[in-house]
């Protein structure tokens, strides 16, 4: 369990180097490289591009390629970090405007530029503006939604590429590379659902596929389709990253409206991770026992229908647990499956085995299926190991034989 | 191949057959035999723990007032498994109003653990048992009386069975072991009666279980099947949440759920029999009867058994 703390999240290890390593995009790649090419002989037309792309496509990934492939220094701005404009200009302005001769070059990132909260950000946009006149360096604009309107004059005075999803083939041969090298053994079914099932969210994909494959070494069909149930926009473990991440109150429950995953699934989701996200013991007594709480109110809710407790529990197990969480975690923590549902499904035969034995049971003795369990199969197990004899007879007696053997094959498989 | 009719289990075989054979409980015994000779009876109430000759009473009494028609005039439902009002509404209502045979003055309905019932399917019992008491008597076999809804309790004779002293299990055990040709020590005799606690049933299985090990029942074996009997996984939970590692604590808990098949109120009832054999102090042992209660409680709310349960090992892990 201790090595797992050091495993590299598939997303950092598989980042692209080099822009020929990026899979897919193949058009915005070139025109890219093209754009910062130009570069040599002076400022172009256009000093900014705006890279525009659904989550996890790769824009912040391919503007490390490319700076990294030319030995530049990449110079990251995340824009939707609560900025103001003078923090802004102070930054970007350094880093556009003071070019040395023996200095290395330099790419600027503006990340998530549509991510500016126009009103706590005032002059953001403005300053912005101006930098991409002026800038010595390439500049690369970020944003999810090209038209929102607020990002409009940004828009204009960039130059405009697109990053689409990353579809099966492309996709394909590239987890089939990172598959191999991690010697797991998979089938191109298990891939092309994962792809299609994360829409083309590369970064999703990995997560999941790191997460999926991690005990057994394996990929298989019936791994992959562990997902199935869930219906979303946003990968389960961008939501639980906000969730185990977030400092404040508001920020913990913004990760429901990033998501459409369902409430109880996500609710096992946190469940199952917070022990290892959150180590220190007091913080996780304080998180467990929220989500104890929110268990109280869902129980309510479906007792009683009372829907409006509901959003008292989702705010429990949301802000609840990441307030919990004072001291950071060290190093990376993979995110888990959750054991109640893989072992739901897993486990709905041999519970249903163990019923019908149990009924059989009570029906010769009188007692509930309950309590045959908690009365006689002890008993049983002990006739079982002890005296072969009398287990048969037993099995027998009950009408019950197949099921009794199927049950203890299971047991000591 | 032939095959025996003869119960297998011995909690079966040796289940007595009428009113006459019942061993200990003579008052009771005495009373029911009184309804058999004057073939008349009232609802009955029997309470009392698990092993006590409740169903055994139920049975015989039936058995004794009907003979050879008892199969068509006695129905036995048991409460756990269908203690939904819709039973209460359809199964027993059925069998309730169908008119009894012209050679039968009524017919007789055990509900097994009926305080298992809801307090709504209580309350469709109750007029229900109203409704058709000169066709149908009524036995309700329960742990605790107090569970059972006041107007129900006020419509039934009440028979308190009581744990059978150590004599009578030690003369039962005598008998079973001389029939099955068992080989037995006295000490292992009554190391079974002493972890019986007043419990025929639990006695009889242990000494099945005993028995099947080649040295016979001795103290060793007895021991080795209660230890299996009952997991020890409970105190190497309680013991890994002590030691502060919750991740352990909670796979174990997961154990007993499913493998063991364990309810949560099963869980928290062990937890808190711990809890005395715990080398904490004083003060802390309260906190954590307080602690087992709340998560009780939540629990007949109707909360998640491993939610709640985690909750308190969580607790458990932080009180290092």
């Amino acid at each position: 369990m201790v090595c797992e703390l050091t495993v590299e999240p598939w997303t950092l290890k598989y980042r692209p180097r080099t822009s020929k390593e990026v899979a897919g995009n193949k058009t915005a790649v070139e025109k890219l490289r093209e754009w910062i090419d130009s570069w040599v002989e002076g400022p172009p037309n256009k000093r900014s591009v705006l890279l525009y792309g659904p989550a996890g496509v790769g824009k912040t990934s391919i503007s490390e390629a490319l700076a990294s492939e030319r030995g530049w220094d990449l110079v990251e701005i995340n824009a939707s970090d609560k900025r103001s404009g003078e923090i802004l200009s102070k930054i970007a302005g350094l880093a556009s405007s003071q070019a040395t001769l023996f200095s290395k070059g330099r790419l600027i990132l503006l990340d998530e530029v549509d991510g500016i909260n126009l009103r706590e950000d005032q002059g953001a946009i403005t300053t912005i503006l101006a930098i991409i006149k002026n800038t010595q360096y390439p500049m690369i604009l970020t944003a999810n939604d090209p038209w929102d309107p607020k990002t409009r004059p940004l828009r204009e005075a960039c130059l405009q590429i697109e990053l689409k999803r990353i579809g099966i083939r492309d996709g394909l041969p590239l987890l089939k590379t990172i598959l191999a090298k991690e010697e797991i053994r998979t089938s191109d079914d298990a891939l092309k659902y994962i792809i299609d099932k994360d829409r083309g969210d590369i970064r999703s994909i990995l997560n999941d596929i790191q997460v999926l494959s991690s005990k057994a070494k394996t990929l298989t069909m019936d791994d992959v389709t562990l997902l199935s149930g869930r219906d979303r926009t946003e990968s389960i473990f961008e939501v639980l990253r906000v969730i185990f991440n977030s400092r404040t109150v508001a920020a913990a429950r913004r990760a429901l409206s990033i998501s459409d995953v369902d409430q109880e699934m996500l609710f096992q989701w946190i469940f199952e991770n917070t022990p290892y996200q959150i180590p220190n013991p007091h913080e996780l007594e304080q998180a467990i026992s929220v989500l104890a709480d929110a268990d109280m109110y869902f129980a309510r809710i479906k007792k009683t229908q009372s829907w409006h407790l509901l959003s008292y529990a989702l705010d429990l197990m949301t802000a609840g647990v990441a307030i919990a969480k004072q001291s950071p975690t060290s190093g990376w923590v993979p995110m888990r499956f959750p054991q109640r549902i893989s072992s739901m499904s897993r486990t709905r035969g041999s519970r249903d085995l163990r019923k019908r034995i149990a009924g059989a049971i009570g029906e010769k003795t009188h007692v509930s299926v309950r309590r045959a369990q908690q009365l006689y199969f002890p008993l049983i197990r002990f006739e079982h190991e002890h005296s072969p004899e009398r287990f048969q007879q037993i099995a027998s007696w009950l009408k019950a034989k197949d099921e009794l053997d199927e049950m203890f094959s299971e047991e000591f498989s | 191949m032939l095959t025996s009719t003869e119960p297998a289990l011995w909690t079966e075989k040796y289940r007595p057959k009428s009113l006459g054979e019942i061993i200990d409980q003579e008052e009771i015994v005495s009373r029911l035999e009184e309804f058999v000779k004057r073939a008349a009876m009232p609802h009955c109430l029997f309470a009392g723990p698990p092993g006590t000759g409740k169903t055994t009473a139920a049975l015989c009494l039936a058995r004794d007032l009907f003979g050879q028609r008892f199969q068509d005039v006695f129905m036995e439902l048991n409460a756990s498994d269908e203690r939904g009002i819709d039973v209460v509404r359809t199964t027993v209502k059925e069998f309730a109003r169908m008119a009894s045979l012209s050679s039968v003055p009524f017919k007789i309905l055990v509900l097994d653990e009926a305080d298992n019932m809801t307090s709504d399917a209580q309350g469709a019992l109750r007029r229900t048992m109203e409704k058709y008491s000169d066709t149908c008597r009524f036995v309700l076999c329960c742990n605790y009386s107090g569970r059972i809804i006041e107007p129900i309790q006020s419509r039934c004779a009440l028979f308190r069975f009581t744990p059978l002293p150590d004599e009578r299990i030690v003369e039962n055990l005598h008998r079973i072991a001389k029939n099955e040709g068992l080989k037995f020590t006295e000490t292992g005799l009554k190391s079974v009666v002493e972890v019986a606690e007043g419990d025929l049933r639990k006695a009889i299985n242990t000494l099945q279980a005993a028995s099947s090990m080649s040295k016979g029942i001795t103290e060793e074996s007895v021991y080795q099947v209660v230890g299996r009997a009952k997991p020890t996984d409970v105190h190497d939970m309680l013991n890994h949440a002590m030691k502060g590692d919750f991740i352990k604590a909670r796979e174990e808990l997961r154990h007993l759920l499913v493998k063991y098949g364990l309810s949560g109120s099963e869980i928290v009832r062990q937890i808190h029999s711990e809890i005395f054999r715990l080398a904490i102090t004083e003060k802390k042992r309260i906190e954590l009867i307080e602690a087992v209660g709340e998560t009780d409680f939540r629990l007949v709310q109707g909360g998640d058994e491993e939610l709640q349960l985690s909750a308190l090992l969580a607790k458990l892990a932080a009180n290092i």
